[in-house]
């Protein structure tokens, strides 16, 4: 929206965005109320987000709670950043500077007097995680065998605990704006929380957020070469292949619940809406991907 | 018994209809929902045309992986899950060979039906 402030520090024009609660469907969301904290700890981070300037959470103002921040130029239209031939010369570059504000939005750590609602790390724990994807497949209707097994790959294979830091959760292509070559802002900040930073790094290169460019691994705009630099050097710590390899595991488990989450709306929830309906279909892409890792070159040779 | 044209060459021919003759026609606004109908037909004529045999072969697997042992086709998917979940097959290679050949062939022959581009984009046919 346009406002017209007639006095204070926002005097003028300004161009802002007003974000309201909405049902994602998705547990574990943050409310508007948090979402606007978080974003306020990135911005004061260095993290290239809208600035954020209010927050308020009395119903006799919109109905229900909301926060205004700044509306930042560009698209975040993902099929159009992984096919649009003019950006291609502009995108390792691009994969590094995300890879610099991941690593900014890492830097925050727990404990934090203006973060306390987070949950803490130890229920977020990918064992956590796990038994959460198993609690929610013992109600599906229908049996997911390579869900299952990709589960208890992962169950076998937890990596080394870590220092926890805030991680975005949704740090992907399709949540960043572009204007033109020029990065303007991550945005959807609704599920972050604290976790072990590689699970943000291999949600990002995971296969479910390539687009229309599944050989290009960081995030379907560029090698992971470039995306890991900006990493490293702006956290000073280095990736590990290892950990990142069984986050992208994860990811592909977590995107395929997340799928027939969406789809779960219009089976028993009662939505009429032919975009969620369809989502449950992509669970399907999730487990190819989960036996191309698990099982490179396994698929019978008659397939 | 029914009439021709028969079903999935409807299905066919209507999601031709919607993409050449209507999709130019609407709002902007509603593309995104029109492509979105359009993909629907073509899953349900997808799997009107491939019929039983993929899902046999899966059945067969199950039978092969459980020595022909009892169960309709959902009880041993809901056996197979479980055992997957236990990891019951990895302790015998063959058995955890032919539980991976399942699950393979269970993938693709969804995938043939739900999104093949993206099949083929895996370097599957």
């Amino acid at each position: 929206m346009d406002a017209y402030f007639t006095s204070g520090m926002l005097a003028g024009d300004q161009k802002l965005v007003l974000r309201t609660a909405a049902s994602t469907g998705v547990a574990a969301s943050l409310d508007r109320l948090q979402e606007f904290a978080v974003l306020r700890a990135a911005f004061g981070a260095g993290v290239t987000v809208p600035e954020p300037l209010f927050a308020n959470d009395d119903p006799a103002v919109f109905g229900k709670p909301f926060f205004i921040m700044r509306r930042v130029d560009g698209s975040a239209a993902a099929h159009r950043i992984t096919r649009d031939p003019a950006l291609d010369p502009a995108l390792p570059t691009i994969a590094e500077r995300l890879g610099r504000e991941l690593a900014r939005i890492h830097s925050i750590r727990p404990r934090r007097a203006d973060l306390e609602f987070l949950a803490p790390y130890e229920e977020v724990e990918p064992e956590h995680q796990i038994a959460g994807f198993r609690t929610y497949l013992d109600t599906h209707p229908a049996p997911r065998p390579v869900l299952e097994w990709g589960i208890r790959w992962l169950e076998l294979h937890l990596p080394p605990a870590t220092d926890p830091v805030l991680c975005h959760h949704d740090f992907r292509t399709g949540n960043y704006m572009l204007d033109g070559t020029v990065l303007t802002g991550i945005l959807d900040w609704e599920f972050s929380g604290w976790g072990d930073p590689h699970e943000d790094i291999g949600w990002f290169c995971s296969k479910g957020w390539r687009f229309a460019r599944l050989d290009r691994e960081a995030g379907g705009i560029a090698d992971r070469a470039p995306f890991y630099r900006g990493y490293e050097s702006e956290s000073g710590r280095r990736v590990d292949p290892e950990r990142v390899f069984f986050w992208e595991v994860l990811a592909s488990v977590r995107w395929a619940v997340i799928a027939l989450q969406q789809s779960d709306r219009y089976m028993s929830g009662g939505e009429r809406s032919l975009d969620l309906a369809l989502t449950g279909r992509r669970a399907s892409e999730c487990e190819l991907e989960l036996l191309m890792l698990l099982d490179p070159g396994g698929a019978p040779r008659d397939e | 018994m029914n009439d021709l044209p028969a079903g999935p060459a409807l299905l066919a021919l209507a999601r031709e209809v919607l993409l050449r003759d209507l999709l130019p026609l609407l709002p902007q606004a509603v593309h995104l929902d029109a492509r979105l109908i359009a993909n629907s037909i073509a899953i349900a004529e997808r799997e009107a045309v491939s019929g039983e045999p993929p899902a046999m072969r899966v059945r067969d697997g199950l039978k092969r992986l459980y020595c022909g042992k009892g169960e309709e086709k959902t009880g041993l998917l809901s056996r197979f899950a479980q055992d997957l979940r236990r990891g019951s097959f990895e302790t015998s290679e063959p058995q955890d060979r032919e539980a991976r050949e399942i699950m393979w062939r269970l993938t693709i022959a969804k995938l043939r039906n739900a999104n093949p581009r993206f099949l083929s984009a895996n370097g599957f046919s």
